[in-house]
């Protein structure tokens, strides 16, 4: 058996994030994002090529499940499309804060789309709403039978609210897809979390594969003091805030910088942001930091004690103040680009190497990346990890074999052997240091002989030697060789083989 | 034939369990080459010590397909990492309790039989339980404790965890930590322990790979680790701080100093483990991670300045425990010599001088006292923050309990630094110092005045600290001995100033007395916290609090003299009687079997004993009310005897009614009552201790000591052996008698007093008494010299004799008969310090 997995996006290139999975027979899709540097058919990832080939008569035949690991848009941008224009009828997943904010995100890039550049409307409202009635929601670490063979799990991964990873299994055969991810925890995301799990595949997004970051702290620091000089001078300061997230780390962050300090000057911040962004913030505080779930008991961390609305009154007072400027709408996704370079939610080269290591996948898939970079990883995790990786481009695939367990008996007569053969040995050795109260089960490490019997209809089993005549009903042939003048040496080796084909009847 | 994918299915571990290839590879120069697993056959053997199982329960588990460990791992429930129960806990006494206990007993006599157990231990660990693999592992831990490191022991340990160390269960991957650091320390402790270093360089970097885990627990314990491990060598220890793989052999030599090259990175992740360590969610692994990060940096200046930049970062983390932590650090490099301050750490440094967190101020304060700052700038700035810091928060180094610590020279530099800056800049005039501070100050009047110069003189400066105290007797006084600084004062009358210093609320004793007086009680009132909470906190916080409340009564005591000085001593054995009863108190609570044959418990009983007779016999002048407590001292130590043999001994139930008596007497007029806790003792006691349980009897008891003792009085005594050293040892001859001469100074001693001189040689003792008599003086003070013979010379070239000056206990004394025993009666305790006399023999001609 072999997991195949078609890179339909985020392939070598960042944005529109899909790569379909097929394990065992079923076809998992990893997100359904766009492209937002192209306005042509190259912003979708070719769908079609799922029916091509096969025999599929439609997207909901073709594929078992979608999953969407985040609501950004180059992860879950290509939904409705996928979903309402092309006819997709199965089941989507993605975590509930996800779902929450998912509507918003597409509704406003829509709207954009058709109000701001003048295109042509791709999907209408009403199909984002139609669509989001078919996604089930998922919790963390919920494991969810999608149908009999094929189960998904949700892993925490940081990066923005609701972020997940996810861990698909059908039968021995087990993959995660990490989506994007951050390895070092923010003020008010945590780090990724996953378990220890035996994988063959793990598809790791590789946005920074050949970056190291230096500790937040430094630029933490430098931050705080700039802030700092400037209003203890008198001076106004103006943070650029966009979206959900990043706004709200800087605004934990100088709350409480602030409160330590004790400093009394007004932070401001715009209501429509924080109205809106707080209030999912203070809903879904299980899927923030340990700090804020910490603090939450005593005091909502999101209701800010040093952060004031904003009136536009207020820009011509006088005196210094600190202010959480808006660039107004989430349009903005790509001035989010250029602020990434300062506080970025994704993990760098050392996190991937880190998360690698951890989970010891026998293959990996690289996406979500820029090709040199990804090259430069790929040669890091197989020179020091020993893993093979790829990292495919946009519409290839890729096939990888997967271990397979198969159930065997063994017989009792073999089980007592392996126990008994290792006590006996211990008691010779130990006996007398032990005065002889040596603890059961206790068997030093040794190899145990046995022989395999694979017989066609049966479950396969091991066994002693001795017993293999008995289960197979056959008696046994002694051979016995006579000595030989050495003008009979051709008779020798005649007999002699015919006497092997006789001793290795029962193996086959 | 055989399938290319073949697994065999029960294999319990393989699911889940560690891939060959992610064993530690050490390289194969290293003395220990990992034990790896066996092949899947040894490993589906079900051993499993915890559970102990019979064949038939063996078969049974191997034959029955197990749940994979995915079904297992499968639950929808998510906990929170650090609420989670101890997954680590066997029912039943743990095998390594056992061990721990028969350790004791046995110690590690046999090497063989060492070897032996390490061997099954570790065939244990490689068991299909996680719990039984587990407990294998602490049971390793509690053998090596135990063993001397010789014979390939810890090597086999140290495989054994190397093999577990990326086991699926946290349990065995956290007991895998505890005995690699162990191993760790018994290499260094080892003979040879300076060849090891390449071996610690490579357990370093598999514990900091283990600081990556998923779980919680098992970070902090891996930073905790590494705090504790030693002779890393410094490529390794920089990595550690670098996220960035540092290659060997490519840049200059700075790196690598000497000839040591750090190992091939083994373990790529674990690299810059400390740059993450500080990053972590959980605030316990920061502060976990802060405090490796300041105990490693003794090791290498170059890792020192770069975890200075590193915890520079972590005093802006938002959890205070953690900044806390990591001023602790600070302190704990500057301690060592290995901090260097730069001017771009002064910013954190001075924001920090006027945080709103008391404690962060003060650790600051702490760490600005014992640095060298480099630049005269900076020094000056620090200054200037430290005045603002003190004028905006009106507060000098409180201690934790709200005491001013006058003995600490920084405090006393501090003090005399605002005091000066008051004086001398116009531009600080306005500063709010508390009277009190004023009132402190006052005993450094010298110091202070020698500070600020020609600026001002002493007695106009006295004259201003009086005034800021509201103490105008002072000023008065000053003023009508200088007639020249005269500001038109009345003279007032001896009389006046009494009443006046009787207004103040002060008694006429000098201000070190009262203050020492105040310090006293809140010391008192700490102990008494301390009591309270002895149950409820850690016994370390508990014995650093008791013993940093002896420490300062201590230094009051050597600044005193009189009957404060021997009051202050007094409760200096007070406390040390609190701390005995506090340990003795939580090793019954630890432990309820006493029969292991003399423990830390006897030791502790004995101490306490000790110290409950020095304080009745060395104190003259008890008022009543201390008798009593020190008898509630003596029933409770006696109570516990009674606990701990089980049995009452008659000799243990006599010194009891002995002190019932005692008490009954004392309290016989009416004029004191009886605690609760001795009436519930004698009611037990009279009913022979039916019914009551002794336990319970212990916990009734409280200390409550006194300040007003009224006059006391310390029986001392100094004893002194003239022109006598190892380098000038007396003459003698051996096997016959020689004479010390001995010149002792008796303080207090009475005239019932009965004295002896002890004097030991070796196993054998001799008591001579001493005859009062023969010294001369007053109450007070005797002294005299006197010749004593020795008669227990011994056959030999040279000797030391100990000679201490011991007293009879009159209390208590039960006689314990000592048939032709010559020497005291009953219980001793010790007058003097034991005194070293050295004699070599003198050769015969």
């Amino acid at each position: 058996m072999a997991i195949e997995c078609l890179v339909l996006g985020a392939g070598q290139e960042v944005g529109k994030s899909c790569v379909v999975v097929k394990i065992g027979g079923k076809r998992v899709m990893f997100d359904c994002g766009m492209h937002m540097g192209h306005h042509d058919s190259r912003r979708y990832p070719e769908f079609e090529r799922l029916l091509a080939g096969g025999g599929a008569a439609d997207y909901t035949a073709a594929i078992s499940c979608v999953v969407i690991t985040h609501f950004h848009l180059d992860h879950i941008g290509a939904l409705p499309y996928f979903t309402e224009v092309c006819g997709y009828d199965g089941p989507v997943y993605m975590t509930y804060p996800t779902k929450a904010l998912a509507p918003l995100m597409l509704e406003d890039y829509r709207k954009v789309m058709v109000n701001h550049r003048g295109e042509e409307e791709q999907y209408s409202y009403e199909d984002i709403l139609r669509c989001m009635k078919k996604v089930i929601p998922l919790d963390l670490k919920q494991t969810i039978q999608v149908d009999k063979n094929l189960l998904i799990r949700a892993y925490y991964a940081g990066h923005v609210l609701g972020a997940a990873m996810i861990y698909a299994k059908v039968g021995d055969a087990a993959i995660v897809y990490t989506g994007d991810y951050n390895m070092t925890p923010d003020r008010h995301l945590g780090a990724a979390h996953i378990d220890r799990l035996k994988l063959d595949l793990l598809i790791t997004e590789s946005t920074y594969a050949k970056t190291v970051r230096d500790s937040k702290h430094a630029r933490e620091r430098e931050f705080l003091k700039a802030v700092h000089k400037c209003v203890s001078g008198g001076g106004k300061v103006l943070i650029p805030a966009f979206a959900l997230g990043r706004a709200q780390e800087l605004c934990i962050l100088l709350d409480d910088y602030w409160e330590r300090m004790n400093l009394k000057i007004p932070i401001y911040f715009s209501a429509g942001l924080t109205v809106q962004a707080n209030m999912y913030y203070k809903m879904l505080i299980g899927w923030t930091s340990q700090k804020i779930k910490n603090s939450y008991t005593v005091h909502n961390p999101f209701d800010f004690k040093h952060v004031c609305h904003f009136e536009r009154s207020f820009i011509n007072n006088p005196g210094p103040c600190v202010l959480f400027a808006t660039p107004g709408m989430i349009s903005g996704g790509f001035s989010l680009e250029i602020h990434q370079l300062s506080f970025s939610p994704h993990t760098d080269s050392k996190g991937i190497m880190d998360l690698t290591e951890f989970l010891s996948p026998s293959h990996v898939i690289l996406v979500h990346g820029e090709k040199p970079q990804m090259a430069f990883l790929k040669e890091r995790i197989e020179s020091e990890l020993g893993m093979q990786c790829y990292y495919p481009a946009n519409n290839e695939t890729v096939s990888i074999p997967t271990t397979q367990n198969l159930k065997i008996n063994a017989t009792e007569k073999f089980i007592m052997s392996c126990c008994t053969g290792e006590t006996k040995n211990n008691l010779q050795k130990h006996g007398r240091a032990f005065g002889g109260n040596i603890p059961e089960g206790c068997s030093t490490e040794g190899e145990v002989e046995g022989i395999l019997l694979m017989e066609k209809s049966k479950i396969p089993k091991i066994l002693c030697e001795d017993e293999l005549l008995h289960s197979l009903g056959m008696e046994k042939h002694l051979v016995h060789f006579e000595p030989l003048h050495s003008s009979g040496i051709e008779e020798v080796k005649h007999t002699d083989g015919s006497a092997v084909q006789q001793g290795s009847l029962g193996c086959e | 034939m055989a399938h290319p994918h073949l697994d065999v299915f029960p294999s319990p571990r393989k699911p889940h369990g560690p891939r060959e290839d992610s064993l530690p590879q050490v390289p194969p120069s290293s003395p220990f080459p990992p034990i790896t697993t066996g092949a899947a056959g040894a490993r589906s053997s079900p051993a499993a010590p915890a559970a102990a199982p019979t064949m038939e329960e063996a078969q049974f588990l191997a034959s029955s397909p197990r749940a994979t460990g995915f079904a297992a791992s499968s639950s929808s429930y998510c906990p929170d990492p650090m609420d989670e129960g101890p997954s680590v806990s066997v029912p039943g006494m743990p095998f390594a309790e056992q061990i721990r206990a028969a350790g004791r007993r046995a110690s590690s006599g046999s090497p063989e039989g060492l070897g032996a157990q390490v061997q099954a231990l570790a065939s244990m660990s490689r068991g299909i339980y996680p719990l039984a693999r587990a407990e294998a592992l602490r049971s390793l831990a509690a053998v090596l404790e135990t063993a001397d490191a010789r014979g390939g022991v810890v090597e086999q340990c140290y495989g054994c965890a190397a093999v577990l160390m990326r086991d699926e269960d946290e349990g065995v991957r956290l007991a895998t930590m505890r005995l690699i650091v162990l191993c760790a320390d018994k290499l260094n402790e080892g003979p040879d322990g300076d060849s090891h270093d390449h071996q610690m360089d490579i357990m370093f970097l598999q514990l900091s790979s283990m600081a990556r885990d998923m779980c919680t627990k098992v970070r902090i314990e891996a930073f905790n680790a590494l705090g504790k491990m030693q002779r890393v060598s410094e490529g390794v220890l920089l990595q550690s701080l670098s996220k960035k793989v540092i290659k060997p052999n490519t840049g200059s030599g700075s790196i690598i100093k000497g000839k040591k090259v750090p190992p091939k990175l083994i373990y790529p992740c674990a690299a810059g483990i400390f740059a993450h360590g500080i990053e972590d969610e959980f605030y316990q692994v920061r502060t976990a991670a802060c405090k490796s990060l300041g105990a490693l940096s003794k090791f290498s200046t170059q890792y020192a300045q770069k975890a200075l930049d590193l915890l520079m970062g972590m005093m802006n983390d938002d959890t205070e425990a953690v900044r806390l932590q990591t001023l602790q650090s600070v302190f704990h490099m500057a301690t060592y010599g290995c901090l260097s301050v730069q001017e771009m750490h002064m910013h954190m440094f001075l924001g920090l001088l006027v945080d709103t967190n008391v404690l962060i101020r003060n650790s600051t304060r702490k760490i600005l006292g014992s640095v060298n700052l480099p630049k005269l700038q900076m020094f000056k700035s620090a200054i200037d923050v430290l005045i603002t810091s003190l004028e905006k928060h009106q507060e000098i180094s409180m201690s934790s309990d709200g005491e001013l610590i006058l003995d600490k020279p920084r405090i006393r530099a501090l003090l005399i630094v605002s005091i000066s800056v008051a004086f001398s800049d116009v531009k600080h005039n306005k500063l709010d110092i508390p009277e009190v501070i004023f009132s402190c100050a006052i005993s450094l009047l010298g110091k202070i005045s020698c500070a600020i110069g020609e600026v001002v003189d002493q007695n106009s400066l006295l004259s201003y600290l009086c005034q800021r105290t509201g103490i105008p007797f002072w000023k008065t006084k000053l003023a009508s001995t200088e007639s020249g600084e005269s500001k038109g004062c009345s003279i007032e009358t001896a009389s006046d100033i009494c009443a006046q210093i009787g207004k103040t609320g002060k008694s006429t004793k000098s201000v070190d007395e009262i203050l020492a007086m105040q310090s006293v009680k809140s010391i008192i009132e700490t102990v008494e916290r301390t009591w309270t909470m002895r149950k409820s906190s850690n016994i370390h916080d508990v014995r650093t609090i008791l013993r940093t409340c002896q420490e300062d009564l201590r230094i009051l005591a050597s600044n005193s003299s009189g009957s404060t000085r021997a009051l202050l001593s007094f409760l200096c054995e007070y406390l040390d009687a609190v701390q005995f009863i506090i340990e003795i108190l939580r090793s019954i609570q630890l432990d309820n079997s006493y029969n292991l044959g003399p423990t830390s418990l006897n030791v502790l009983l004995e101490k306490l004993d000790v110290s409950i007779r020095r304080m009745k016999c060395c104190y003259a002048g008890f008022n009543r009310e201390m008798e009593i407590q020190v008898c509630e001292l003596a029933l409770l130590a006696n109570l516990f005897e009674l606990s701990k043999v089980g049995i009452h001994s008659k000799l243990v139930l006599d010194k009891l009614h002995w002190v019932i008596n005692r008490l009954d007497c004392l309290c016989a007029d009416g004029s004191s009552k009886l605690s609760y806790f001795s009436r519930e003792i004698k009611k037990a006691f009279d009913a022979n201790f039916v019914g009551h349980d002794i336990f319970t009897l212990l916990e009734l008891f409280h200390p409550k000591p006194k300040t007003d003792y009224g006059m006391l009085k310390a029986i001392s005594a100094d004893l002194q052996v003239r022109d006598n050293d190892s380098e000038n040892p007396s003459p003698y001859v051996c096997g016959l008698p020689v004479g010390v001469s001995y010149h002792i100074s008796l303080y207090n001693i009475s005239s019932q007093d009965r004295l002896w001189l002890r004097m030991i040689v070796g196993e054998s003792i001799q008591h001579t008494f001493l005859e009062l008599s023969c010294f001369g003086g007053n109450d007070e003070v005797k002294s005299g010299s006197m010749i004593v013979p020795l008669h227990i010379t011994p056959m030999a070239c040279s000797f030391v004799l100990r000679v201490c000056l011991v007293m009879e206990c009159p209390f208590g004394s039960v006689s314990v008969h000592q048939e032709g025993n010559e020497g005291p009666r009953g219980s001793i305790v010790e007058l003097s310090d034991e005194l070293d006399v050295y004699f070599v023999c003198t050769e015969r001609r």
